[in-house]
């Protein structure tokens, strides 16, 4: 399948889970989106891809206020986290991120947004690809924690009605970034 | 003591029948179910990968040693410790000693089904630890006190406002039943939660031997947190969990969520392996691999394949038992069909005995498994040992044994029946009424009399005309079709005459047996088997035809199971499968005869008569057998108009609406009329003498104008 239409398939896979997708043009209008978005404090858990990037400084510049951690429950207090992303499952809109680093799970899990940057040319077409995808990124450490994440939080416990946004995530923001995964390197934090 | 469990348990079966609203939701929950179910699975092929996943997990039975000793290996390697639990005991003690040990206070769970098993929450309350559960169904029945009544949604039992209720009692606010104001509590108050608790527990959807990673499939985000934010993690796993690599994990991902809720992937799918970074540390992470009756499963050869299961809680979504009664009925800690299978190995036998009795034998389970598991079979070998155990009553069991196993006195008896039902019956072919204690079996059908004359005596006046004759074919009557609707053979003769065969009746077939196995009696059906094997082949029929799909069943597949030990027997047995088949399907598939030769009646008002088709179970489960009787209706001019659910069981299922639960059949039935009604025909056409009792007495009993007909009857009048 040609890469636009892995991209398009994504897109429309992720939209129905719920997510919102946005083509960034650079890390600026990426930090902006974010900015605009985010709707206070902002737990960002860099790793190498986002920083040669240059998404720290992009992040200063903008609007966004960043969460001053002393300690590692401080991230409760965040209203929303930026990660990076190491696949895309075009058939499901999967996001897969490599979570080894507590940062990246705490970013992820405990804010009421998670922003996740997705390199376009990281997106695969399921689960099939999938295996390869996640031995690689495997072995990489001592140990890992790998997380497949498709659209917000949900549950259907009362009387089956479809809720979003129960324990992690009420929204999930996937930002399409050039250049940004770095599988064969993971993520180092 | 089983006679107080009976009665205690059949005391449980009313009251669930009585709660509408429950029944309600189950069953609207189904309809949702299989819509959504259908168009995850719209561009897959559910048959190969389920057979892909049964084939990969009986490898995996196979050699489940070495892939356990593979993943204890990687798993610490990779900083885990593991702990090997023979029971729930023993994994209750490690859990708790090691809470001790770090004087855990207070412990966040994300939902596992193996902890429900174990009654962990118990333990560690005996311990002195808080255990506060965070999926939001569990945490809603943790809150009422009760037991999850479904695997995969463990509330679907309560309502809104029954929620909203002890959601405040839990802030001290009144909280409206509003539920996405609902499901913003839950977040607000278990948020404290896991940022107060010393240790995390979760369940398991895998564990991969290859590389000792673990996995979980969720939705709610909980278990992400759960496995976060303590320093100490504690994952408890069933062994049946194990799989080779992740690509096998990856197959089951395929199939599982599609299959529990229809959805393509759950939210999130998290794979874990070893003791990732928790703070300035590594988090302590301990696997408890759980065995509590696992390997004694696998050791049974005839229940093992239960060790397939993923739990998708498919074989309750579409259990009609499970849909009239629920899941704290009929379910002990696992739920459904595969729930009545472990509680046997996991709980015992004797926790099971009343939930194995109370399955209709449908198999609507079997076709939904991704597992590809036959558990209505392996509910009937468990029924069998029950039996065994507790013996099945004087009654019934002097009925199998002295009398069905000696045909002349059995076919006597019914004779001499016919004639003494007169006073009853009036005459007439219905009973609407029975006197004194037997009137509650005909409190809400009407049952049909038994015939004045049976088939075996009016098979030998019958004229045959055949023109150029194509084959010679063997009628196996059954009993139904022998005594209670001798025109079903008749009719049945009259089509196939007309399209070149010859029909004769062996006068030494008996009963097919089926009633004796089900209710647990296997050496009786095995003295029925031999009998008809050598009956029906006695005179070298090309074809054996049955007019009654639990007859086909019996011969297709129990006799040669029944026989299988005795050699003498066996080859015969396979013989006589290879040739018997239900009338339509020969009608169909083997004279693939032009039916259009056969001229339509039309209905009262002159247009084609209006037909709904009921898929008997055993016919359309059993045999496979359910496009041939509406081509063979539409192709003969009847103008076939589907119904909902039309596959959905009857609640007939033999003994099981006489003396088993008829309160349970009547309300399958009720929903089997209700969908008639529904559908606007004049007639409803079947393949089965069963269901044709089952819903032609339903019918009658309710006054409704709509036809019951046996499809060979609809064609055999397209002959006048
Ligand atoms: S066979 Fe039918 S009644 Fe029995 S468990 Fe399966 S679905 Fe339920
Ligand atoms: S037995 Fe089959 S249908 Fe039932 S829960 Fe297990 S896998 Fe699903």
């Amino acid at each position: 399948m040609k890469s636009r239409n892995r991209i398009n398939l994504f897109q429309q896979a992720a939209e129905s889970a719920g997510a919102v997708v946005y083509h960034c043009q650079d890390v600026n209008d990426a930090a902006a989106y974010i900015a605009e978005h985010a709707g206070g404090a902002l737990l960002y858990a860099p790793n190498d891809s986002l920083e040669q990037l240059g998404f720290s400084p992009a992040l200063s510049r903008s609007e966004v206020s960043l969460l001053e951690m002393t300690s590692r429950l401080d991230a409760a207090d965040a209203v929303a986290g930026l990660t990076g992303s190491n696949y895309g499952l075009a058939e499901t809109g999967t996001v897969v991120i490599d979570s080894t680093a507590e940062l990246v799970r705490l970013a992820s899990t405990l804010p009421e947004r998670h922003f996740v940057v997705l390199d376009p040319q990281a997106i695969l077409l399921g689960q099939q690809e999938a295996g390869q995808a996640l031995r690689d990124l495997q072995h990489q450490q001592p140990a890992d924690y790998l997380s497949y994440i498709t659209g917000p939080s949900r549950t259907a416990d009362i009387e089956r009605v479809l809720t979003i946004g129960v324990h992690g995530p009420c929204e999930l923001y996937i930002l399409l970034l050039s250049a940004v995964a770095q599988p064969e390197k993971g993520v180092s934090s | 003591m089983s006679k107080t469990r009976t009665q205690q348990y059949k005391q449980d079966v009313n009251e669930a029948l009585n709660t509408s609203r429950l029944n309600d939701a189950l069953h609207r929950f189904g309809d949702a179910y299989l819509e959504a179910r259908q168009r995850a699975f719209a561009e897959l092929d559910f048959e190969q990968l389920r057979t892909d996943i049964a084939e990969m997990k009986d490898r995996v039975l196979t050699s489940r040693a070495s892939l356990r000793e593979q993943f204890i290996r990687e798993a610490r390697a990779a900083g885990a410790t593991v702990f090997l639990a023979a029971d729930a005991e023993e994994a209750n003690r490690y859990i708790t000693d090691l809470a001790k040990a770090n004087c855990v206070r207070k412990v966040v769970k994300s939902k596992s089904m193996v902890s429900e098993e174990i009654h962990l929450n118990k333990a560690l309350e005996n311990a002195g630890v808080q255990a506060v559960e965070t999926d939001l169904g569990e945490w809603i029945i943790q809150l009422a006190n009760q037991r999850p009544s479904h695997m995969v949604m463990p509330a679907i039992h309560m309502f809104r406002d029954q929620v909203a209720e002890l959601f405040s009692a839990e802030t001290g606010k009144t909280e409206s039943d509003d539920i996405k104001h609902l499901v913003d509590v839950a977040r607000r108050q278990l948020r404290r939660e896991y940022l107060d608790a010393d240790m995390g527990i979760s369940g398991a959807n895998f564990a991969i031997a290859d590389s000792g990673t673990f996995g979980l499939v969720t939705n709610e985000g909980n278990a992400r947190l759960v496995t976060t934010l303590p320093k100490i993690h504690v994952a408890l796993i069933g062994m049946e969990k194990l799989v080779p690599t992740m690509d096998d994990a990856l197959k089951i991902i395929q199939v599982l969520p599609r299959n529990a809720t229809g959805q393509a992937i759950t939210s999130y799918v998290t794979w874990i392996r070893g003791a990732v970074p928790c703070g300035d540390v590594n988090k302590e992470l301990h696997i408890v691999l759980l065995d509590n009756g696992r390997e004694k499963l696998a050791e049974s050869k005839t229940c093992k394949d239960a060790l397939r299961c993923v739990r998708c809680g498919a074989c309750a979504n579409v259990c009609p038992v499970y849909q009239s009664v629920g899941g704290h009925v009929f379910g002990h800690t696992y739920i459904g069909a595969i729930g009545i299978i472990l509680t046997a190995f996991y709980d015992g036998l004797d926790k099971a005995a009343e939930l194995v009795k109370a399955c209709i034998g449908c198999r609507a389970c079997v076709s939904v498994c991704p597992s590809k598991i036959d558990l209505e079979e392996i509910i009937l070998q468990l029924r069998q040992q029950v039996q065994e155990e507790e013996g099945m009553g004087l009654g019934k069991s002097l009925l199998f044994r002295k009398v069905m196993r000696n045909r002349r006195l059995f076919h006597a008896l019914l004779r001499s029946g016919a004639k003494l039902q007169k006073p009853v019956t009036g005459g007439s072919r219905t009973i609407r009424h029975l006197p004194l204690f037997f009137s509650s079996l005909t409190e809400w059908r009407s049952l049909p009399a038994l015939a004045p004359e049976p088939l075996r005596d009016l098979m030998p006046k019958q004229q045959q005309k055949i023109g150029r004759q194509r084959y010679r074919v063997a009628l196996f009557g059954g009993c139904s079709s022998d005594f209670i609707y001798p025109e079903l053979g008749l009719d049945l003769l009259k089509v196939l005459n007309h399209f070149g065969v010859e029909v004769y009746f062996p006068e030494k077939q008996n009963c097919c047996g089926i009633p004796a196995l089900y209710s647990g009696d296997r050496e009786t059906a095995q003295e029925m088997a031999r009998q008809n094997v050598a009956a029906l082949l006695e005179d070298q029929p090309d074809y054996v035809l049955t007019t009654c799909p639990t007859c086909t069943m019996s011969l297709q597949r129990d006799s040669v199971e029944l026989l299988a030990g005795e050699p003498q027997f066996h080859a015969q047995a396979q013989q006589l499968a290879s040739i018997t088949y239900d009338v339509s399907r020969f009608l169909h598939d083997v004279l693939q005869v032009d039916i259009s030769q056969l001229k339509t009646l039309p209905g009262d008002d002159g247009d084609p008569l209006k037909v709904t088709y009921h898929d008997s179970c055993h016919l359309k489960r059993g045999a496979g057998v359910w496009q041939q009787p509406r081509q063979l209706l539409q192709n003969s001019g009847h103008e076939v108009v589907e119904m909902s659910h039309a596959d959905r069981c009857c609640g007939f299922g033999g003994s099981y609406s006489f003396t088993g639960h008829p309160d349970i059949a009547n309300a399958i039935l009720a929903d089997k009329l209700n969908d008639i009604k529904h559908s606007g025909v004049q007639c409803v056409a079947m393949d089965c003498p069963g269901c044709m009792m089952q819903i032609g007495g339903g019918l009658d009993h309710a006054g409704s104008p709509v036809r019951t007909a046996h499809t060979i009857t609809l064609l055999a009048e397209t002959l006048e």
